[in-house]
């Protein structure tokens, strides 16, 4: 068995070395392409952490003073639901300090010295209100209503914080999506192309091979092998891509100011983690179904 | 796994088909039933495209430690049936027993284990240029999993056969054209085989070196190897004197013992 193994290898090795330029253009591209896969997760997960608060087509949220006494918060919600014409008043939802808090460890996910100065006591609980109305200067009359009652510590408005940022991120989702999915077929088929000139420039001593009796599957393996590494060398470059590229990303958006909304823009390690083994098996997988079709196809066994 | 060990097919065990009877039991689980055909066709027709069939109707049996010539002009299907003896080929019509199995009916999986009781031995040798001599033998014994202490014993023991002792080490193009084929028979020859096919082995050599793979043929058939060698040597097949199975545009002739072209 362990002769098989490294007769394999062998053989893989010997194949790159014999196609270096086609197994090189194999491995960039399925770099690139894995690079933009992981740049996609990213962004998402970047905007999402902006987005977190106004999850459910929330318009407006009214945060609540951390001292605030029971009978000011039951005024405060009877105000909202007060308004049947303008409020969704079934889809009122009522985030107490310990939601706020945790919600709030993903806003300020890039701003650790604000996170640092909250604390489940001393942070604001906070209404969410999604609009009936399609008027905006309704809700914002409403807002400034609000923003007198008492235990309100303020009010802010959907249309104000992200509007731009939502439309931006759908639109950068969907293509990044879209280039990287494209990217990716391309470096299947670069794959693939590579594994039949492997093939081709060895075809008599697979002719050989399968007369003197060897198998399907040990004629089979060393293609595939190779593809497979291809494919994960590939996401290893990418790998290294994505690390740099979010390691620029957040000593860039650190030098925002606080409170600005774009310090919330930052990835945390576990998730670029997360992504990055992704990848990985997306790479090994991409590389080894495709070189696994090229030599089922072209060996003819 | 060994195809080689099975029992006995249908076919192949006609008794009283006189022709060929050595009586060697094909297999361990058959030794009460004598298995005497190494090679059956059974009205086999192979066809490429819609022309005319390249083997028509052809009808034969090969006993084991046979030594039988395919004779023929260039394009009388010689070739095609040695390709139905090793299943490159599959026939449009007709079954293929060899060693007492249907190798028509016998699954993918199965045909390298089949491949791995023939030898086979070609005009152009098909040796591998970059490999030495050593490595093109021993390539065909690593291919099947034989382990490396096999290796080194069984590739020497088979060069010396061939007489090619000494030139372990040259790559096929620092020979010459007979030694080059004797490297491509001992690799045929090298896992032991039960049958051996040779296509055209002295097509590319002159007389006299043709003579000497003739002998060294001869010796292997001795060990009790069916050989099938296609030819159109006149030389060869009348100097040997053995069967002689004659085609003619796909079609079986004739059929001789002790023949001549």
């Amino acid at each position: 068995m362990i002769k098989r193994i490294s007769y394999a290898f062998r053989e893989t090795i010997a194949s790159f070395r014999r196609n270096v330029t086609l197994s090189v253009a194999a491995i960039i591209t399925s770099a690139v392409s894995l690079l933009l896969v992981g740049a996609t997760f990213l962004i998402q997960r970047a905007f999402d952490n902006l987005l977190v608060q106004w999850r459910g087509d929330v318009g407006m949220i009214v945060f609540v003073r951390p001292d605030v006494t029971p009978e000011a918060l039951t005024f405060i919600e009877e105000n909202l639901k007060s308004q049947p014409n303008v409020i969704d008043v079934g889809k009122i939802a009522y985030l107490d300090k310990a939601g706020s808090y945790e919600e709030a460890k993903r806003v300020f996910a890039g701003d650790p010295t604000t996170l640092s100065l909250l604390s489940v006591e001393t942070i604001p609980s906070q209404f969410k209100v999604v609009p009936k109305t399609t008027d905006p200067e309704l809700v914002r009359s409403l807002a400034t209503q609000y923003r007198t009652l008492p235990g309100v510590a303020g009010v802010s408005l959907a249309e104000d914080e992200f509007d731009v940022i939502s439309t931006l991120s759908g639109f950068v989702r969907t293509v990044t999506i879209a280039m990287s999915l494209v990217l990716l077929a391309v470096a299947v088929i670069l794959i693939w192309n590579t594994i039949r000139t492997a093939i081709f420039a060895r075809r008599r001593e697979i002719e050989v091979m399968k007369l003197v009796g060897a198998t399907d599957w040990f004629i089979r393996v060393p293609f595939i092998l190779e593809g497979l590494i291809q494919g994960l060398v590939g996401a290893i470059v990418s790998c290294g891509g994505l690390w740099t590229l979010n390691k620029a990303w957040t000593s860039g958006v650190a030098e925002f100011k606080a409170g600005t909304g774009v310090s919330s823009l930052v990835v945390p390690g576990s998730y670029v983690n997360g992504v990055m083994i992704a990848l990985l098996i997306i790479g090994a997988v991409a590389g080894g179904v495709g070189s696994g079709v090229a030599s089922s196809k072209f060996l003819d066994v | 796994m060994n195809l080689w060990r099975g029992t006995c097919g249908g076919a192949g065990l006609n008794l009283n088909n006189g022709k060929g009877f050595t009586g060697a039991p094909c297999g361990t689980t058959c030794i009460a039933r004598l298995c005497y055909f190494m090679i059956r066709l059974e009205n086999v027709s192979k066809m490429y495209g819609n022309e005319t069939p390249a083997v028509r109707d052809a009808s034969f049996d090969i006993a084991k430690g046979e030594f039988v010539f395919l004779v023929g002009p260039s394009g009388s299907g010689k070739s095609t049936l040695l390709r139905l003896i090793n299943r490159q080929e599959r026939p449009e019509r007709g079954n293929v027993w060899v060693a007492g199995k249907n190798i028509n009916e016998m699954a993918n999986t199965q045909i390298p284990f089949l491949r791995r009781g023939m030898g086979n031995v070609f005009q152009d040798y098909k040796l591998l240029p970059n490999k030495t001599v050593f490595e093109n033998v021993a390539f065909a014994l690593e291919v099947i999993g034989k382990p490396k202490h096999v290796i080194g014993q069984q590739v020497p023991q088979v060069l010396e056969l061939v007489g090619l002792s000494g030139k372990e080490d040259r790559f096929p193009h620092q020979l010459s054209g007979g030694e080059q084929q004797r490297v491509s028979i001992a690799r045929a020859f090298v896992n032991r085989p039960l049958i051996l096919l040779a296509d055209e082995p002295t097509g590319n050599l002159d007389p006299a070196t043709g003579e000497g793979i003739m002998a060294l043929l001869e010796a292997i058939n001795k060990t009790g190897t069916t050989v099938v060698m296609a030819t159109h040597d006149h030389r060869v097949v009348n100097a040997m004197r053995r069967r002689v199975i004659q085609l003619d545009r796909g079609v079986i002739v004739r059929d001789q013992e002790r023949g001549v072209y």
